[in-house]
């Protein structure tokens, strides 16, 4: 047993997995209980406690930056080290690298967290970090790229399974996305602070290119390759079409980079450029169906596994939340539904639809299959999972709907005029009447967060466990040997 | 057979589909973001739009350290509802010497693309401090800080410059600052001279005395200078709706 | 402006559509239209269980 561990250890580079595998999960605690105190800010102001470190303006990056790039990364840089290695059936390739990607991005989240309480802040949504932050996410993503195309390289398997495709497509477009959204001019070497080489039109042409394409990229196609290997795997079967695989993946590639002009509708950006987003919004559609339908269909076959394994049953509400927001998103870039969601909380409905719905959802089932075989152990509790899950999804249901009917009604409310054609209401009406939608989202966050510690507290006790079995192993092996 | 060739290399090559990937995801950018640097009617050509003073610019830097762009909007879109509320809708014009833009994505509060010279000075300083006071429905949090920090303008030249870099005609010398004279007026070129920053944040907010304390100059002068100009710039009597329609 | 004939918006939805159709097309029928191609490529879909033999085999080498 503890040779064959040890040939297991040395086939496979699991200690990298298993540190990114437990920081996804602090982030994730941290993350979202940020998250949960500036949804409550919105609620009751008196939080913010007129202490600038805590209030919402700076508080806000803190938790996007924790959930997106700390939660969402770290779960990203472990499962695409555990599938690119398993796929390719050889161990990472970059030595002194693979360590330094891990502290390299650890780093990177706690600065960013740390300088954006302290104020430093570059001013573009969820890419807050500053110079200096942007320039070691560079280096990072760099040693990344290496790690990931090396292992590529010294596979095997003569071909490359498809979820490396899209992992290797995201980490290229937010290469690509990271270094031209974050072009800026420093005021000085010493200096944190530093003014967008754009302005204007073109500079909001950029943030949301880099902005959508966030989305697209990391939180959609790595996912993706998430999706793409652990569904799969944990149902026992392979997926439904690999052909249909190949077209999600070339034609998600291709055209999510399109769409990100529809965040400006009916702004300063010149109409054509809007239109063209919302056309090629429209068409992401299909490949995006494509893809969930591949899912769901690959998981077709093990239906009565649902009843007693909560992790498929993440696996499955993941790909129905994908299927709604990737419906939702194209329906919000018609021009004359933006109209009415744009600058509401419906946007913020449909973001957290996809972020909690899509990508923690994925990430859990998937954390929840690669934990137990990292540690070599079974679950400490499967009916802690089952918790996790109705915990999860009760709160993803509360904020999204708390979000529809406050975003619509914003919307609404804006909009109306009286019978002599005069507004119908202040904008504070509107702020009043959001009351109780903010108080039933951060109780949906609330439901959310306590399922993320449940989580948390099930991965803790199962490490325990592995670790504890693996050192009595050890024992008794030295006791044979003696 | 050649057929048969090329897909083999896509999928057992690394380099073959990194390139092909790199292809496919490079084309939406460039087709969507290239033409706005090199076409002329992007931004109309109207009248009145400068770069902001440094007490303005200072007050902008505080105006982003406090994350305000995550509740308020600067882009009012061209419908009825938003020109009652908040007045003509944002040109491209208007926000050409942001760096970077700040017309954000949510109206947690209302749009403040054209908030300057709507309310007084006092009214700002007392709704920066205390909102609920003012409007007893903001959800909007205090900011007492800003009162009682004083403004840093230390690296304020270093701060042109950097701007003057990325395009924002500050003048740093004397063919610079005549340019700014024909294309601004006297008046404004002054106030764009890099070389004279910090003596003219002093002269403005001494002379605009935005906090309503003479005492010294602190970080909501320059908010609520900055506030007060948005919007303010162009002069929309002057204006046929007719010459602004083919930027759209 | 005259190179610029496709950003007009009335060109813009036909040429975008153009573009992405043709593309699809040229993919789905690089992947449809071999049936040697299509029986080699869902091959592929086993990927991701070959691991598990060599677990096995890993297992049974130490063991053995």
């Amino acid at each position: 047993m503890s040779e064959s561990h040890a040939a297991l250890a040395e086939q496979y580079d699991y200690d990298i997995i298993k540190k990114f595998s437990i920081m996804a999960i602090v982030w994730a605690v941290v993350g979202m209980a940020a998250g949960v105190y500036i949804a409550s800010e919105l609620t009751w102001p008196f939080l913010n406690f007129d202490i600038p470190y805590l209030t919402f303006g700076r508080f806000r990056p803190v938790h996007t930056g924790a959930v997106i790039f700390g939660f969402g990364g770290s779960a990203l840089f472990a499962t695409s080290y555990y599938v690119v290695q398993r796929t390719c059936q050889t161990r990472l390739w970059g030595g002194g690298l693979i360590p330094f990607t891990f502290w390299g991005w650890q780093a990177i989240i706690v600065l960013a967290a740390v300088s954006y309480v302290l104020g430093f802040s570059q001013g573009r949504e969820y890419a807050e970090m500053e110079w200096p932050i942007d320039l070691l996410i560079e280096v990072v993503w760099v040693a990344y790229l290496a790690i990931f195309v090396g292992t590529l390289m010294k596979r095997k398997q003569p071909h490359i399974y498809v979820a490396n495709w899209f992992y290797l497509g995201f980490i290229l477009a937010t290469a690509l996305l990271h270094t031209f959204n974050n072009l800026a001019v420093p005021i000085g070497l010493f200096s944190m602070k530093s003014y967008s080489l754009f302005s204007g039109t073109q500079d909001a042409m950029v943030q949301w290119w880099y902005g959508h394409n966030a989305v697209g990229f990391f939180l959609t196609a790595a996912f993706l390759g998430m999706m793409y290997y652990f569904v799969p795997k944990h149902a026992g079967r392979p997926v439904y079409s690999y052909r249909l695989s190949i077209v999600h993946f070339w034609a998600l590639s291709f055209m999510y980079m399109w769409v990100g002009t529809h965040h400006l509708h009916w702004t300063a950006l010149p109409d054509w450029a809007s239109t063209l987003g919302a056309t090629f919004s429209i068409m992401l559609l299909l490949p995006s169906w494509g893809g969930m339908i591949n899912g769901i269909m690959t998981l077709s076959g093990a239906w009565d596994k649902l009843r007693n394994d909560y992790v498929m049953r993440f696996l499955i509400v993941a790909l129905s939340f994908y299927g709604m927001s990737t419906f939702e998103g194209p329906l919000m870039s018609l021009k004359d539904v933006n109209a009415l969601s744009h600058y509401t909380d419906w946007t913020v409905g449909h973001v957290h639809s996809g972020a909690l719905g899509w990508v923690a959802m994925i990430s859990f089932g998937s954390l929840y299959h690669m934990v137990p075989d990292l540690w070599r152990t079974k679950m400490h509790s499967d009916r802690l999972v089952g918790v996790h899950f109705w915990l999860a999804t009760i709160g993803v249901l509360l904020y999204i709907t708390a979000m529809w009917i406050s975003g619509i009604s914003q919307g609404l409310m804006w909009r109306a005029f009286d019978d002599y054609g005069n507004l119908q209401y202040s904008f504070v009406e509107s702020v009043a009447a959001m009351h109780p939608f903010y108080m039933m989202r951060a109780i949906g966050g609330v439901f959310f967060l306590t399922g993320m510690c449940v989580m948390a507290y099930n991965i803790y006790m199962t490490i325990r466990q592995g670790v504890r079995q693996a050192d009595a192993a050890t024992q008794t092996a030295a006791v044979a040997a003696a | 057979m050649l057929k048969n060739i090329k897909s083999e290399i896509l999928e057992t090559n690394v380099g073959v589909l990194l390139v092909a990937t790199m292809i496919a995801i490079s084309i939406g950018g460039m087709v969507e973001i290239a033409p706005l640097f090199l076409m002329k009617d992007t931004v109309e050509k109207v009248e009145g739009v400068r770069p902001y003073t440094p007490l303005e610019l200072r007050g902008r830097d505080i105006y982003i350290r406090e994350g305000c762009y995550l509740c308020h909007s600067q882009m009012i879109r061209p419908f009825r509802d938003e020109q009652l509320r908040y007045g003509h809708y944002s040109l491209a014009a208007e926000s050409k010497y942001d760096h970077p833009f700040q017309w954000g994505s949510k109206r947690t509060g209302p749009d403040l693309a054209r908030v300057g010279a709507k309310y007084s000075n006092e009214w700002h300083v007392q709704h920066l401090i205390a909102p609920r006071s003012v409007v007893p429905e903001s959800v909007m949090p205090n900011y007492p800080w800003l009162l009682t920090t004083p403004l840093d303008y230390s690296d304020l030249q270093d701060r042109l410059r950097a701007l003057r870099i990325t395009g924002v005609p500050y003048s740093a010398s004397q063919v610079e600052y005549e340019q700014n004279v024909k294309q601004f007026g006297a008046a404004t070129a002054k106030e764009l001279d890099i070389a004279q920053a910090q003596k003219n944040l002093i002269a403005q907010a001494e002379a605009g005395n935005y906090d309503g304390d003479h005492s010294g100059i602190s970080e909501m002068d320059a908010l609520v200078a900055y506030l007060q100009v948005l919007g303010t710039m162009v002069d929309f009597s002057k204006i046929k709706p007719e010459d602004l329609v083919k930027y759209r | 402006m005259e190179w610029a004939w496709w950003s007009q918006a009335a060109n813009l939805k036909t040429l975008g559509l153009l573009i992405f159709f043709v593309t699809f097309c040229l993919i789905v029928l690089w992947l449809y239209s071999n049936k040697d191609r299509s029986a080699r490529l869902e091959e592929q879909k086993n990927i991701p269980f070959l691991d598990e033999e060599r677990d096995q085999e890993a297992k049974d080498k130490s063991n053995g």
